[in-house]
């Protein structure tokens, strides 16, 4: 296993490479004209404007060697400069990615717990009540569109009954802690802000939740049928037999072996949701990385494209990477794979 | 039976942290008087630098931060005074003298003086950013003394007092900027490097100064508190970036926010809060069609007499029915209703059958199919994609069916300037009051944007000349009647062209807490944060 593990970083960077370059080019000859987020579309026809834009930022040169400079920077930890923050990319990226990663972490939190739950009772009350209404359930998270469900869990939650925050971080009024690590709970924690943690707590159930309910549907499906397909099993019917309570069965015999499957697919969605998130990111005004994303190619944000690919391309060879741990963990069959 | 002491711990908790994330009242939250004031709006911030910002949410901000030598009364009319207690004009328009108020300090103190002045109109002129184009006239700055300033421009410009109320011309601490990168030479454009110090900093005059600002998250004023003028009521303001109309509408309805600003018409007619006010007030943005005979791919020749059939066509009033839903006007020409020159404009006319006749006598009895390019947004509270789809069952009506090609703003942006698109949709918002804007922008006049995808010198009709030597009257003026005059027939020129045709110009909607009081939309500065008061 160990063997795999170092093959998989050693490729890493050249896999990343790869992905730098298809989206350096693919940025360079799509349609459209980067130059409006930074002169705005009136000046485009002033000729000592545009002129003076393209040399500040870099434009005038050939893609070859556009490409070359944003290599050998890349090489030196520089991902350039937005055209449109007009910050470095590098700032942007630390700036947003604690904020998405903090989201996706606690919808990860919420999918997953409340999928494997509605799926020990879905496959255990298999054709019941029960399981249809869990299913059911799951079956809206995914399908029902993300942003509207958020404005719906708005308007209930904060316009109605007042019980949850807005959109935010954190009370728009309210000062945020110093940043030290961007994970707005833990750098309350950290600033000794009990209320600060409370707040920035319940500034993020709401958009979890959202979030993690679409994740729900995708868990419950996948770990239900595989609890079904464990759950019938000769090992069950020996535990069974030799006389294991219905929850031991359930939750040490079935569960723990149905969710070797499952982990495939919680760590490609994790790592989809980081650059994923955005219609969350959106109607929740929460400031990460996929609003970051899509702002970035609204505007043609050429470094800010590129530094985004970089991250979601880091975020999946990682997760496949850890993906593939977990499965070693998990299965003893897959420890001494080569 | 009793809990193990672990499990009741921790669910003793979670319970304890549960009940603190529900049930701690709103209330808590809520605004508080001497708290800052929380503006909602989708933010399309560039830059924070005066010379290089241009955008709407940049206007808010340099207008609260960075005083201007003049500014643009409540009338939206009038010139008044500002940095410069008072001016001259010399009789050809030419040369402007200002003389700045001796009370005028920057926020650390230190008096604005000629020399600042100097230093940041060169260098919103050599800075080359996007509002650069502002000084485009302007010859020499010469700083008489402390207090005295005379400007010169290469040719008559009347409208050079309209453009110094412009929040970009917003004047610069030129000692501070200076020691942190910035500068005011001719090679400005690439040797200024204070872009990145003025996100974290501010160098003004205005009523607030810059606290913090998070790009996609929020920008955060505080009070002035060395103002040299009336010092604003609130402490400090927040300007939170919240994208949807209908989040900004709950933020508002929940208290989070106190201002909401693109909450559309339709989403205000959702919102049932006695403490919340929506005012719909006639707006200076408006969205057209633009037909280009010059651009590649016009199915037909695209010759006067298709064009007055296209705009006989189009049901205007439908248009802002279906639009807005009537919360909106009809705009007769490329220059908005309202500003110079606009007084007594025909309105668009409506005639289908007209449209048809017209049609007909250019060769074109049943019509014929061309494409309708529109940037995919929603701009101004008008989808443009429903707007699209009116114009495509208007012209329906008459023969000429359009396929839409809806396409990101950027595409949109690049396409209208080459190969060009032979009709299209657009929308516009002034940068500072006067109309000399719309006339470079949409005139036919040698060079401008709009003629050169139109075919100005090649098309007969639009020779440029004639309208060249309007705009130059209307420059030359030396009184506000010959200035209405020299407008009004640009007004009707560019009317009788037919190829910008305004659609709409949507109503902005204002909406705010009951609390709040002063808002009001500028048609220099969006909204002046500086007159806000709360309760």
């Amino acid at each position: 296993m160990l063997k795999v593990v170092v093959r998989r970083l050693l490729v890493m960077p050249f896999l990343l490479l790869g992905i730098v370059t298809a989206t350096f080019l693919l940025a360079q000859f799509t349609k459209g004209n980067p130059l409006i987020s930074i002169i705005g579309a009136r000046n485009l026809g002033n000729a000592e404007i545009v002129a003076a834009a393209k040399a500040r930022w870099g434009l005038d040169g050939s893609v070859p060697e556009r490409y070359a400079i944003y290599v050998w920077n890349l090489a030196h930890g520089d991902l350039g400069t937005s055209f449109r923050t007009r910050q470095p990319v590098l700032t942007d990226l630390a700036q947003r990615l604690p904020a998405t990663l903090e989201l996706v972490i606690a919808a990860m939190l919420v999918g997953t717990l409340g999928g494997i739950g509605l799926a020990i009772v879905s496959a255990e009350f298999k054709d019941s009540a029960a399981d249809h209404l869990a299913r059911l359930v799951a079956l809206m998270g995914s399908c029902l569109p993300v942003f509207w469900l958020g404005l719906i869990a708005l308007f209930l939650f904060t316009v109605q009954t007042r019980l949850l925050p807005g959109p935010g971080r954190l009370d728009i009024r309210a000062v945020a802690p110093p940043p030290v690590t961007g994970f707005m709970l833990v750098d309350t924690l950290l600033a000794g802000d009990g209320a600060g943690f409370v707040d920035a707590l319940r500034h993020l159930v709401l958009p979890a939740a959202v979030l993690g309910w679409s994740v729900m549907g995708i868990v419950t499906r996948m770990v239900r049928a595989s609890m079904l397909d464990v759950m019938g099993q000769d090992y069950i019917t020996m535990a069974r037999a030799k006389g294991a309570g219905r929850l031991r069965v359930l939750v040490h015999h079935a569960l723990a072996n149905a969710l070797i499957p499952a982990l495939t697919i919680l760590g490609f969605t994790f790592a989809y949701l980081i650059t994923g998130s955005v219609l969350v990111e959106t109607i929740f005004s929460w400031p990460g990385i996929g609003s970051y994303a899509v702002d970035a190619a609204r505007s043609l944000d050429y470094p800010a494209i590129t530094g985004v690919t970089i991250i979601g391309g880091l975020g999946f060879l990682l997760a496949n990477l850890m993906t593939d741990i977990a499965y070693a963990a998990a299965d003893p069959r897959m420890r001494d794979a080569g | 039976m009793a809990l193990p002491p672990r499990f009741a711990r921790s669910t003793g908790f979670a319970a304890a942290l549960l009940s603190s994330v529900f049930v701690l009242p709103m209330g808590a939250t809520k605004a508080a008087a001497d708290g800052p004031l929380v503006v909602a709006r989708a933010m399309d911030i560039n830059s924070l630098d005066p010379a290089r910002a241009y955008c709407d949410t940049c206007q808010i901000y340099l207008s609260a931060v960075y005083a201007t030598l003049l500014t643009l009364a409540a009338d939206n009319q009038t010139i008044v005074p500002s940095l410069a207690k008072s001016w001259e004009v010399s009789p050809d328009v030419t040369t402007f003298t200002f003389h700045l108020d001796p009370a005028a300090t920057f926020s650390d103190g230190s008096p604005v003086t000629a020399a600042d002045v100097k230093w940041s109109l060169e260098r919103l002129k050599n800075v080359k950013g996007g509002p650069s184009y502002l000084m485009d006239s302007l010859k020499a700055i010469e700083a008489k003394d402390d207090r005295t300033v005379v400007i010169t421009t290469t040719t008559p410009n009347s409208e050079f007092l309209g453009i110094l109320a412009a929040p970009y011309t917003g004047i610069i601490n030129a000692r501070l900027a200076t020691a942190n990168g910035a500068n005011a030479k001719d090679d400005a454009a690439t040797s200024d490097t204070s872009d990145t110090w003025f996100l974290a900093h501010s160098a003004g005059a205005g009523p607030f100064v810059l606290e913090a600002y998070a790009p996609d998250d929020s920008l955060r004023l505080a009070r002035n508190e060395a103002y040299w003028a009336k010092k604003p009521a609130v402490p400090a303001v927040v300007l939170k970036q919240t994208a949807d109309a209908v989040t900004q509408a709950q933020m508002l309805q929940s208290g989070a926010a106190d201002i909401a600003m693109q909450v559309d018409p339709d989403t205000a007619k959702t919102v049932a809060s006695p403490d919340v006010t929506f005012k719909a007030v006639p707006s200076f943005n408006y969205v057209y069609a633009a037909i280009s005979p010059a651009a590649k791919g016009a199915p037909v020749p695209l010759t006067l007499e298709v064009r007055e059939a296209i705009a006989l066509a189009l049901d205007y009033k439908g248009i802002i029915d279906f639009t807005v839903g009537g919360e909106g006007k009809e705009q007769p020409s490329p220059i908005p209703n309202g500003y110079p020159g606009t007084k007594d404009l025909p309105a668009p006319v409506f005639d289908p059958a007209r449209a048809k006749e017209l049609l007909a006598k250019a060769g074109y009895p049943d019509g014929f199919a061309m494409e309708l390019e529109l940037p995919a947004m929603n701009v101004y509270g008008v989808d443009l994609s429903l707007l699209a789809q009116k114009v495509q069952q208007d012209l329906g009506k008459i023969g000429i069916k359009l396929s839409l090609k809806p396409v990101p703003f950027t595409v949109w942006a690049s396409d209208i300037d080459s190969p060009g698109a032979p009709f299209a949709l657009g929308f516009f918002a002034p940068d500072y009051f006067g109309s000399a804007q719309y006339v470079q922008y949409f005139g036919m006049m040698p060079d401008m944007p709009w003629a050169k995808r139109a075919g100005v010198g090649k098309e007969p009709g639009l020779d440029g000349k004639e309208q060249l030597a309007m705009y130059q009257a209307a420059l030359a003026a030396t009184d506000t009647a010959g200035q209405e005059k020299a407008y009004h027939d640009l007004a009707l020129k560019m009317i009788a062209d037919k190829i910008i045709l305004p659609l709409v110009s949507p109503n902005l909607v204002l909406a705010y807490r009951n609390e709040v009081s002063g808002v009001r939309y500028s048609a220099c500065c969006n909204l002046p944060l500086g007159e806000i008061e709360k309760k």
